[in-house]
């Protein structure tokens, strides 16, 4: 039996839980990010600006109107700040965020019990089992979120998840997109080949030198010719995915183990001539991996660090540390006392940071203060 | 037209009594006015922020004719408090203008018309209503009032709440590192009535009350609350918001304790205060036989110690504080001493009064 599995996306997430919060930004362009501060008030001059901010945070979310000028999650806010000085700047406020998340995967669940958790503003639902015509169950479930979060979601329903990703991202914000297998070569095949979940920056570059830009011409591709150049897995899976073939299940119990990040240099890189370079890329994997950490609402204890050579053996090393940490701080001065355990006498292709052993916040305790910090009375 | 012949010092005292509330910056212009109300010998002055509106009348204003109007508040002010306080002011309105004169000045100064000026209504339905002495209501803000929060996220903690209970006013305020407490008794038996006063509200009876016995009677209903006390009404909205569990942080069973002499006390702290900076107000206590040691360091590397002699031979105890935290509770108590209790070094301390369980406060060790 074919199955019908959506994939549900929350819209601009934090930003709008910001807007319940604060409703007059409501049209406005928002940027949650940032350090948390306070505020000076609640009137609209009262909030801060996005061309005031100095310092290296990344937009976690951005409203629509934000988005319009170019401004999307994960770019650094003093680019985002050249694009949008006006933008009113918000901390996140990951309680809140983690609460709406609770509540609106709570409401699906009353109508679709099987849910895969993919972090805090998106799921899978398997709705094959669910009575009802697929575009009235998919809006009886926009409507529950709504309900219950006062929230928009956009939904994309599909026979399997990879389209159902791609589906819930084609009319957004507060899209209800129904895609079949015969839908592919209409709606799939003229997007991006980065639009597929699995095809990052570096492997769109390495197609887009072969004349492969979108799906529909990877679809075309050899399937040898990929092989070839990406090897028997990958190369494989980019066959199989440009013509929508994706049998994951879904996962209702998943346990995330571990979070990380990597990245595969330009060119390689030797520790001493490269070493500012090689320090900018580990501060910003460890400022990544601390951000998905908080968006997926885990602290981890178990930090590590993985080092490719030029010759391609790799190596990792890693630490356990007390207190479970979600802090950029933390996670980077912990790799570096992995670095020190490894030889650096060649050069390097490739570096990751990884935590292990997580814990959700809630379970792991408070953050222990920092020195310097004051303990709280109510944690 | 004549509005009301009086003097500087008529106008401008009740004036100042409403004028503070008024928000420099707003979206609606005509909050920076005051509404000026002339009704037979009385003269009322309203001003709101729409969260907080203050009122007051005042008699014995002969002649002049009956209107409404409104001007700005801070002009209005600052023009009455350049003119010399004795002498007479005439107060005229004509074609929309309001026009101050006294002696060889003259000022006219736009108005808006009285009918656009917003109002809070009173609250009506079922209200809890006590009545105390302005200066019990005033001395007990002033214990708690410095340890609310200011522009926190955590909205509720920007704010004083108070509970009205049986026979017993209390107030806690708290900013999440360190919370004061202080109870007082009412005459009259109260339902238990809980609210949080926004942090302007409570800044603004704190400036307002007198320290003396004549009678605060405050009105809780619905989200607001009103204040009377002598020719004032403050209307406030309250915030509405869970204020945290004060009564779970407060600890009983600190073992180590410690009396002080407020003052010595406060000068040591003030002293080794000076080798802190506004980034990092930590300073270490460290706690031996008979002795407290109270030291700060700060980023240039510079230190400052101080000695004192304490009645204590318990286990040592090395903890660390705000210092601005540790200061505060001592510039706001006025009793000669202190008890300071301790637990160890990642727990609370406990400050209160000797024998006295109307106030409490709790502060959090800071990691130093």
């Amino acid at each position: 039996m074919q199955r019908r599995i959506a994939h549900l996306d929350m819209d601009a997430f934090f930003a709008s839980v910001e807007l319940l919060r604060y409703p007059q930004l409501a049209g406005q362009p928002v940027v949650v990010g940032g350090r948390r501060g306070a505020l000076a008030g609640d009137r609209l001059e009262d909030f801060p600006r996005l061309r005031h901010y100095v310092g290296r945070g990344v937009a976690t979310t951005a409203t629509y109107p934000a988005r319009a000028l170019g401004v999307h999650s994960g770019m650094g806010l003093m680019k985002a700040a050249a694009l949008a000085p006006d933008a009113i700047l918000l901390p996140a406020n990951f309680d809140d965020y983690i609460r709406y998340s609770r509540l609106f995967k709570a409401a699906v669940a009353e109508i679709a019990p099987l849910i895969e958790d993919r972090g805090i503003d998106e799921i899978y639902i398997d709705l094959t089992e669910v009575p009802g015509e697929t575009v009235e169950l998919a809006q009886r479930i926009k409507d529950a979120v709504r309900a219950a979060t006062g929230l928009s979601c956009s939904i994309g329903v599909t026979p399997n998840k990879l389209l159902s990703k791609i589906a819930s991202d084609l009319q957004k914000p507060d899209g209800l997109t129904v895609l079949d297998y015969a839908d592919i070569p209409t709606r799939i095949w003229p997007l991006d080949a980065r639009k597929i979940n699995g095809i990052g920056p570096r492997a769109g570059e390495k197609l887009d030198t072969l004349g492969i830009h979108t799906i529909g011409e990877l679809a075309a591709a050899a399937p040898e010719k990929l092989i070839e150049e990406f090897g028997q897995h990958y190369g494989h899976w980019l066959t199989e995915v440009a013509h929508g073939c994706d049998e994951r299940p879904v996962v209702t119990e998943r346990e995330t183990k571990s979070i990380s990040r990597e990245t595969t240099f330009e060119r390689d890189l030797d520790v001493r001539a490269d070493r500012d370079t090689l320090t900018d890329i580990l501060v910003k994997l460890c400022d990544r991996v601390a951000g998905d950490l908080k968006r997926k609402g885990y602290v981890g204890r178990t930090i590590g660090l993985k080092l490719r050579y030029d010759d391609f053996r790799t190596v990792t090393r890693d630490i356990t540390i007390e207190q479970a940490t979600d802090d950029a701080a933390t996670i980077l001065a912990a790799v570096r006392s992995c670095l020190k355990r490894v030889p650096l006498d060649r050069r390097l292709r490739l570096l990751g940071v990884r935590v292990g052993t997580l814990l959700p916040p809630g379970e792991a305790g408070p953050r222990p203060p920092l020195p310097g910090e004051n303990l709280r009375l109510f944690d | 037209m004549l509005l009301l012949t009086t003097t500087r010092d008529a106008l401008l005292a009740p004036l100042q009594s409403v004028a503070g509330i008024v928000e420099k910056r707003h979206t609606l212009p005509i909050l920076s006015n005051v509404l000026i109300e002339k009704h037979g010998d009385q003269l009322t002055l309203l001003a709101t922020d729409i969260e907080i509106q203050i009122r007051t009348t005042t008699g014995g204003h002969i002649g002049g004719e009956d209107t409404s109007i409104t001007v700005a508040a801070k002009k209005l002010q600052d023009i009455l408090r350049a003119l010399p306080s004795e002498g007479e002011v005439v107060v005229t309105l004509d074609d929309k203008r309001l026009t101050v004169k006294a002696g060889r000045s003259r000022f006219a100064l736009q108005t808006l018309p009285a009918a656009d000026y917003p109002r809070m209504n009173l609250p009506d339905g079922d209200a809890t209503r006590f009545s105390i002495s302005q200066k019990s209501f005033k001395r007990q803000l002033a214990q708690v009032a410095y340890a609310m929060a200011q522009q926190d996220i955590r909205y509720y903690l920007n704010g004083l709440l108070l509970i009205a209970d049986g026979k017993e006013l209390r107030m806690v305020a708290t900013d999440g590192h360190r919370l004061a407490f202080a109870s007082s008794p009412l005459e009259a038996e109260v339902p238990r009535t809980e609210v949080i006063l926004p942090r302007k509200t409570v800044m603004e009876l704190a400036r307002q009350l007198a320290d003396s016995e004549d009678p605060l009677e405050v009105v809780l209903a619905g989200n607001q609350v009103v204040f009377r006390f002598g020719p004032i009404e403050l209307v406030s909205k309250l915030i509405d918001g869970k204020f945290p569990d004060y009564e779970r942080v407060i600890p009983q069973n600190h073992q180590k304790l410690l009396t002080f002499e407020r003052t010595p006390l406060l000068a040591t702290l003030s002293r080794v205060a000076i080798l802190t900076n506004d980034k990092f107000r930590g300073v270490r206590l460290v706690l031996g036989d008979g002795t407290l040691k109270i030291a700060s360091t700060n980023a240039e590397q510079e230190e400052a110690q101080e000695e004192l002699e304490v009645d204590y031979h318990g286990d040592p105890l090395d903890i660390g504080f705000n210092v601005t935290y540790l200061l505060d509770v001592l510039t706001n108590t006025h009793e000669d001493q202190i008890e300071w209790r301790f637990n160890d070094g990642n727990s609370s301390a406990l400050v209160t009064l000797p024998g006295n369980d109307r106030f409490k406060y709790v502060v959090m060790p800071m990691r130093i």
